[in-house]
């Protein structure tokens, strides 16, 4: 046949093109202009998701872009930095601590701080956020299946339920929160940190829901006592057409016609959305309370996939992308010219957790396993593709963006397990082979190299270990349940707060799966929770890290890599490890 | 006939309630919605994995969930009601609403290719028929079957890398080095000399006159920076309309007709004209001016047919009609290329006009020329990569029908009696040839609602196969019930049209109720 020759020559040709398109990096890309920042201008930045609501509070509405369009558009009484501390904005009002016992917190708004229709920020704004993220109405028994559920929020109402029904001053822009016990994250209570905090307008949700105004809503909520799920009272029609509206209310993948459904109180007012395609931003004109913007406009583009985002950043369509990190992600970014490539870490990290029963429930066996997992080859092979820089995790509570991670890991115990110690761990076995079965995600790689490191350095030391994973959809209903004796899975620091510690590892908490149960920590901890001041809250959790680690709980493994990458026309971008991410210091951005 | 026709919507409907309820439970059963929060250790995991239950009902087995959301979706019958509930996503959106904003994405990505690449498949299996076993042939069903085995996501990626940031790139200096115009018209000089055919003198002319004419045009370009500006002007038009004028002729009525050449050279002079008087009313374009504009030229160009009369007056109205609307489209191109500069210095587009992603530049303002220039800098990179990629089922279909019907008895009784091998080919065999394809389209009809699943997400076009892919990974079934109404709807409508079409089209088969 004629066919041949010819057709392997294209052949040839294909497999030339498609190995020299895996080298095209370096073909040009916009020149890099020298100075300093400047005012004014357009910046674009891709997003995953679509954007979907202006209440990114609920449990509907809660996704990373919402809250970042969310956090970009409202104001707060604080917001949180890049070293994840707590910044207060003075600039829009103030929160004081008036008395530890019991715990009473004042919020004043300060005057002139007003939403984009010209209305004060008030105090029955600051009272709508309260009631939406104090669970406070609801008489709901998920058991018995009875009461109601008001508004659907995606927030952890557990601080905020600790209020009384709060004070409101005399002003009119202050309310006081008086709890009945201490509760240790109440400077993060009120307002959904990160997701922008005083964001729906109690005027508006009033009006749409068939009141008055703002007072009728203030009057209605006053007059509404606090619910009772063990006596559920039938639901208050009222009130339920306002939960449901803040609920479902500002839902819109458009730009809604009435300008009340996206009213702004932050930097910028959104100015135009075209469904899954763009969002964009323009300066709020009034805004005056909060670190000054620099550009003009923002313009936010949805962008599902991470090569899509890098060749989006190559042709000038965004400046700023946050891609799912991968090595191939990386190698893409740095081949380009005119880029800044952002190395982060995550607040999520995987770790390894060991059961207090089955063939673990010998602490000498969980201490002799601990010691046969190459903490280091896990790194390496997992992460350093990623992040040459990448080391393990040496803490059960911090991360080193934390002040505190380096004092607790001094202490806590987890030297012992820098290396492998295969000798010790045998001495430790004492000839047992106890027979290990890991469940963990086999749908995710890199749960799946860590199980192959884990396995080939516990086999060394006498251990049997049965593959126990499961795939992506199952795995995780499998947790707690008693069908396995170690499990890899990830967990997501919270940067900010306490009260994520108890739910892990107090004795019976909701996602302590493994059956930790130590007197001495669920002690620490039950200060931890009412322990208001963040120095001795740091020095408690300091204590409960060596507690966990001496109880040979398991290994935190390793925080998951962060990846931006940013156009070098534009500065002021940061890494930031939470889920705010770039958007922490969007007033910042600025071209050069 | 119009028994067959309820029965087959009967059958449908049937169809449609059993293959709803196999995909629900599929869907409703693929996965577990709350896998991520149970392994989450968020303080308030309990309050949303309750919020997220109630949202997608997961306390109602799904069986019934199918039947609570068949009660919903039944309203969709009642016309003109306006109770259509197809049920939220998780996100709390209204399926009906998302469903709208997805079928227009769709559409618009999908159309253009699926409508060009259907004409240039077509045309090429009628030409690689007609030259069957010759290297034009074998060089066209090899490209067809590497680009129809292409991974797409690769193929988009290169597009984008080349197409959009590469020619981005040399569009801030268009300046093409001369051993580029040398290669190009090289290529193009041996890619016309396998294609024409015939002694190798002949080939060889062919292939000179093509590679040195490439070769000027492009030098030519080059040294005028013509990318910064283009723009064809009256002369270019001229040209290129009696090529066509002669070019449509010959497919039409053939040359011999000398009053349908002569009236398509008239629609090319006039043409010409009209590029000079229609420019101030161009500048107040709206897509329905330009829509009724090409009536208008066509019908000129039917009315001049007419007016020239001759012993076909039939084929002199068709050749002149087709003539004007390709010259028409000559002149329209050429307002679009005068708009290019401005488009291509807009602050918004910031010099780099080709995009890799989504379906149109945010707030860019401007006329009809600028906004329809940037759908086409936006749809040209996925329109390309679907269209290299569906080409194959198309050229071979038609290649394989149309040597089919050439070899045919009264193909060879036409030849016989004496007609010329235009009113063989054009008259009798083309359009047998393409009863076949008729059920193609209509099954590729049914294909494009579902979306190009990979195109759109490689060029982040949220479109139906996004939705689909979207509820699979979120474990939702609204969405992709949704999307499923709409795929199995039209599939089952088109294929009772291609059923009736193809009855229509060829006598030999008979509709039996």
């Amino acid at each position: 046949m004629r066919f041949g020759r010819i057709s392997q020559a294209v052949g040839v040709l294909a497999i030339a093109t498609l190995a020299l398109s895996a080298c095209a990096g370096n073909t040009g890309s916009p020149s890099s202009s020298s100075g300093g920042a400047q005012e004014g201008g357009t910046i674009g930045v891709a997003e995953t998701n679509g954007f979907s609501s202006f209440n990114s509070g609920t449990a509907d509405g809660n996704s990373d872009v919402n809250g970042h369009i969310g956090y970009a558009t409202h104001s707060n009484f604080l917001y949180i930095d890049d070293k994840l501390n707590i910044v207060k904005n003075e600039k829009f009002g103030k929160y004081e601590k008036l008395s530890d016992d019991p715990l009473t917190v004042k919020y004043t708004v300060n005057e002139g701080v007003k939403w984009s229709d010209g209305t004060q920020v008030s105090a029955a704004d600051l009272l709508l956020t309260w009631a939406s993220g104090s669970a406070y109405y609801d008489d709901a028994n998920p058991e018995k299946k009875t009461g109601t559920t008001y508004f659907l929020t995606a927030a952890d109402t557990s601080g905020l339920h600790l209020t009384d029904f709060p004070e409101i001053g005399s002003d009119n822009r202050s309310i006081t929160l008086k709890y009945s016990k201490p509760f240790a994250d109440w400077e993060l209570a009120l307002g959904f940190a990160g997701n922008g905090g005083i964001d729906i307008p109690a005027h508006v949700v009033a009006q749409k829901a068939g009141l008055k105004d703002a007072q009728a809503l203030v009057d209605l909520f006053k007059s509404v006592k606090r619910g009772d799920p063990a006596a559920p009272k039938p639901v208050n029609a009222q009130l339920k057409k306002v939960a449901d509206f803040w609920s479902t209310g500002f839902d819109s993948k458009t730009l809604p016609s009435d300008p009340s459904l996206f009213l702004s109180n932050g930097p910028y007012i959104v100015k135009d959305v075209v469904a899954e395609q763009s969002l964009t931003l323009v300066r709020n004109k009034d805004y005056n309370w909060g670190p000054t913007p620099h550009a003009d406009e923002i313009v936010v583009r949805t962008i599902g996939g991470a090569p899509a985002q890098v060749q989006a950043l190559k042709n000038g369509e965004v400046d700023i992308i946050n891609p799912q990190a991968s090595a191939d992600t990386v190698e893409q970014i740095k081949a380009l010219d005119g880029v800044q490539l952002l190395q982060g870490k995550q607040l999520s990290y995987d770790h390894l957790d060991l059961n207090y029963s089955g063939p673990f429930a010998d602490k000498d066996v969980r201490t002799a396993f601990m010691l046969t997992v190459p903490r280091k080859d896990i790194v390496d092979k997992i992460i350093k593709k990623i992040d040459p820089e990448a080391t393990p995790l040496d803490s059960q509570i911090f991360v080193p963006a934390q002040a505190a991670y380096a004092d607790s890991v001094k202490n806590n115990g987890s030297s012992a397990y820098q290396d492998v110690n295969i000798d010790k761990a045998k001495q430790l076995l004492a000839g047992k082979t106890p027979t290990i079965r890991i469940m963990y995600n086999k749908d995710n790689p890199n749960r799946v190299d860590a199980f192959s490191l884990i396995r080939e350095s516990a086999t060394k030391a006498g251990f049997k270990i049965v593959d126990g994973g499961l795939g992506k959809a199952d795995w995780s209903a499998h947790l707690g349940d008693g069908s396995y004796d170690a499990t890899i899975f990830g967990w997501i620091n919270s940067g900010v707060g306490v009260t994520g510690t108890p739910q892990i590892f107090k004795t019976g908490g909701g996602s302590n799966f493994n059956g930790l149960s130590d007197p001495d920590a669920d002690k620490l901890m039950d200060e931890l929770i009412v322990t208001t001041d963040k120095a001795k809250q740091d020095e408690l959790q300091t204590k409960i890290d060596a507690a966990i680690w001496s109880t040979s709980y398991g290994l935190p493994l390793f925080q998951s890599p962060d990846v931006k990458a940013y156009s070098d026309q534009i500065t002021g971008v940061t890494a930031m490890p939470n889920q705010t991410g770039v958007w922490w210091n969007v007033w910042d951005w600025a071209r050069k | 006939m119009l028994s067959y026709v309820v029965r087959r919507l009967a059958t449908a409907a049937l169809i449609l309630l059993g293959a709803s309820f196999l995909v629900y439970l599929l869907t409703a059963s693929s996965g577990d919605p709350l896998a991520d929060l149970r392994a989450s250790n968020a303080p308030n995991r309990q309050q949303l994995m309750d919020a997220r239950s109630q949202l997608l009902d997961l306390d109602t087995p799904a069986p019934l969930r199918y039947f609570k959301w068949l009660g919903g979706a039944a309203q969709c019958l009642v016309p003109f009601a306006g109770n259509c509930d197809l049920g939220k996503s998780v996100t709390g959106q209204p399926i009906t609403e998302a469903l709208g904003i997805a079928l227009i994405q769709t559409l618009t990505l999908v159309t253009g290719a699926t409508v060009l690449a259907i004409l240039i498949g077509i045309t090429l299996g009628i030409v690689t028929a007609l030259r069957q076993y010759s290297a034009l042939d074998y060089g066209v069903t090899f490209m067809a079957f590497l680009f129809f085995s292409l991974p797409i996501f690769w193929v988009a990626v290169l597009l984008k890398e080349f197409g959009a940031i590469g020619f981005n790139n040399f569009l801030r200096n268009p300046v093409i080095p001369l051993p580029v115009s040398l290669g190009t018209g090289i290529v193009l000089g041996v890619v016309v000399a396998v294609a024409v055919g015939g002694e190798i003198k002949r080939r060889l002319i062919s292939g000179g006159v093509v590679f040195a004419l490439v070769t000027a045009v492009m030098v030519y370009l080059s040294a005028t920076l013509w990318f910064k500006t283009p723009g064809l002007g009256p002369v270019v038009i001229g040209i290129a309309g009696v090529g066509m004028a002669f070019a449509v002729t010959t497919l039409v009525s053939g040359l011999k007709n000398r009053k349908a050449l002569q009236s398509s050279l008239i629609m090319a002079g006039l043409g010409v004209i009209s590029w000079f008087v229609i420019q101030p009313l161009l500048a107040q374009a709206t897509g329905l001016m330009i829509f009724l504009l090409a009536i208008g030229t066509v019908l000129v160009g039917v009315g001049v047919g007419y007016l020239m009369g001759g012993y076909d007056r039939g084929q002199s109205m068709r050749a002149a009609g087709i003539t004007a609307f390709l010259v028409g489209g000559l002149v329209v191109m050429d307002r679009f290329m005068q708009a290019w500069p401005t488009y291509f210095n807009n602050s918004r587009v910031r010099g780099r006009p080709i995009a890799t992603i989504g379906a149109g530049t945010p707030n860019l303002q401007g006329d009809y020329w600028i906004l329809t220039i940037d759908t086409f800098t936006h749809l040209i990179l996925p329109t390309v990569a679907l269209i290299l990629v569906s080409l194959a089922s198309y050229t071979r279909f038609t290649r394989s029908s149309m040597l089919e019907i050439m070899n045919m008895d009264y193909i060879r009784t036409a030849r016989a009696k004496g007609l010329s091998e235009r009113a063989v080919i054009m008259g009798h065999a083309f359009r047998n040839a393409l009863i076949p394809l008729a059920t193609i389209v209509a099954f590729d009809i049914g294909a494009l609602i579902g979306g190009a699943v990979i195109t759109e997400s490689v060029f982040s076009v949220h479109g139906m196969g996004f939705l689909f892919l979207d509820g699979i990974t979120h474990i939702d079934p609204n969405p992709v019930m949704g999307v499923f109404l709409c795929v199995a709807i039209t599939a089952m409508v088109f294929n009772l049209v291609a059923d009736l079409a193809y009855s229509a089209l060829d006598p030999r088969v008979r509709i039996k109720a």
